[in-house]
């Protein structure tokens, strides 16, 4: 049990406990680990490559908070809670959260606005997530 | 006094640091005072009347060191007689200090007043807001062409609860390190701070594209960090 992760836990708040699933853990790793190698397919649109690397982002984090026995009702809590999932500081999960929203904004509002840059810092968000939780 | 820093019509926020500022009339000593106006927000608006803020600003900001009266009458940018109320106001409520230093009356934050932990966070948070974030880019500084604070804080139409919005253009820095050096700035301000980077192609790509929200950001007030608006745009001209 993990008290940063307890407090958040309960009725009205972002986490609730669930034992850790074993296969929902690794089919969570296989699609993540996937998605990321396409994203770093440079033929591809940079939208799709975004879209597959935030997709990879967001499947190892919650690879992470499921294998701490934890599941969480927002998409963003996963990126939140990395310092406490995979000790990861604010350069990678501020970076996920950031891309969260550009994401929210492309899929709800049909504004995406991505660039060289955010994709390449994405990548090389996730990639940590990766080698963290692979570690 | 000269007539425009009575000018009620001067948006505060405008008069970003590196803008042209009219001419006192007065040689300012550097006495290693930051020259620039302190911005205010709407929060700050709710909480105080404005010389109240530049006055609360200047003394708070940097409560480790006096200054005479003239000293916060050019730093506050606001009229003798309102500052100088002001600062009777605050000496008698005992949120500063006096002291005389020959014929000169010293004015300094109080730090055994017994909200001055308080004040100085408030100060921090809503009045120096711009000051807190100048401060924590300083280290990439030089990796970076223009930093501007954008979005509702510009436009003083913030909540606690609103993102600083801020655009940087740099050729250099990614998003990772950007972050990890605003973390320190976000705990202090207990605002989230956004930052979004293009490279000085990315943005004069832009510009020249009337993107729309590139364009957006363009036609608001900005509070300038670094760099300035005729600089951003000589080398794409």
């Amino acid at each position: 049990m993990h008290p940063a992760l307890e407090n958040l836990c309960g009725p009205g708040k972002p986490l609730k406990a669930e034992a850790p699933d074993a296969s929902e853990i690794a089919g969570l790793l296989r699609t993540g680990i996937a998605r990321l190698r396409d994203a770093q397919n440079t033929t591809l649109a940079l939208e799709s490559r975004f879209d597959l690397a935030y997709n990879a982002a967001h499947a190892l984090c919650l690879a992470a908070l499921r294998r701490m026995g934890y599941r969480s009702a927002n998409r963003y809590i996963v990126f939140q809670v990395l310092p406490h999932t995979l000790g990861l500081g604010p350069e990678v999960w501020r970076v996920l959260d950031k891309c969260h929203n550009t994401r929210n904004l492309g899929e709800y509002e049909g504004m995406l606005e991505v660039d060289e840059r955010l994709v390449k810092d994405l990548v090389t968000a996730t990639e940590a997530v990766s080698n963290a939780i692979q570690k | 006094m000269p007539s425009h820093l009575s000018n009620p019509t001067v948006s505060w926020a405008r008069v970003g640091s590196n803008c042209q500022k009219p001419n006192s009339g007065m040689i300012k000593p550097n006495m290693g005072i930051k020259d620039h106006p302190i911005e205010s927000s709407a929060l700050a608006n709710a909480l105080f009347p404005k010389v109240r803020q530049r006055v609360l600003a200047v003394l708070f900001g940097t409560p480790d060191r006096s200054y005479y009266a003239n000293e916060i009458i050019a730093l506050a940018q606001s009229g003798t007689g309102a500052v100088q109320r002001e600062l009777a106001d605050l000496t008698a409520a005992g949120l500063l200090t006096v002291s005389k230093q020959g014929n000169q009356k010293h004015y300094q934050a109080n730090a055994h007043a017994p909200v001055f932990a308080e004040l100085r966070s408030l100060v921090v948070k809503t009045m120096g807001l711009a000051d807190v974030l100048r401060t924590a880019l300083a280290p990439l500084a030089a990796q970076m062409e223009a930093a501007f604070i954008y979005g509702s804080v510009a436009r003083q139409q913030d909540t606690a609860h609103s993102d600083v919005d801020v655009m940087i253009v740099t050729s250099s820095l990614g998003y990772g390190e950007v972050f990890g050096t605003l973390e320190g700035a976000t705990a202090s301000l207990g605002r989230k701070v956004n930052p979004t980077l293009y490279t000085p192609a990315d943005w004069a790509k832009r510009m020249q594209k009337d993107n729309a929200f590139v364009t957006r950001v363009w036609q608001q007030p900005k509070i300038w960090l670094i760099g300035s608006e005729e600089r951003l745009h000589a080398p794409s001209a």
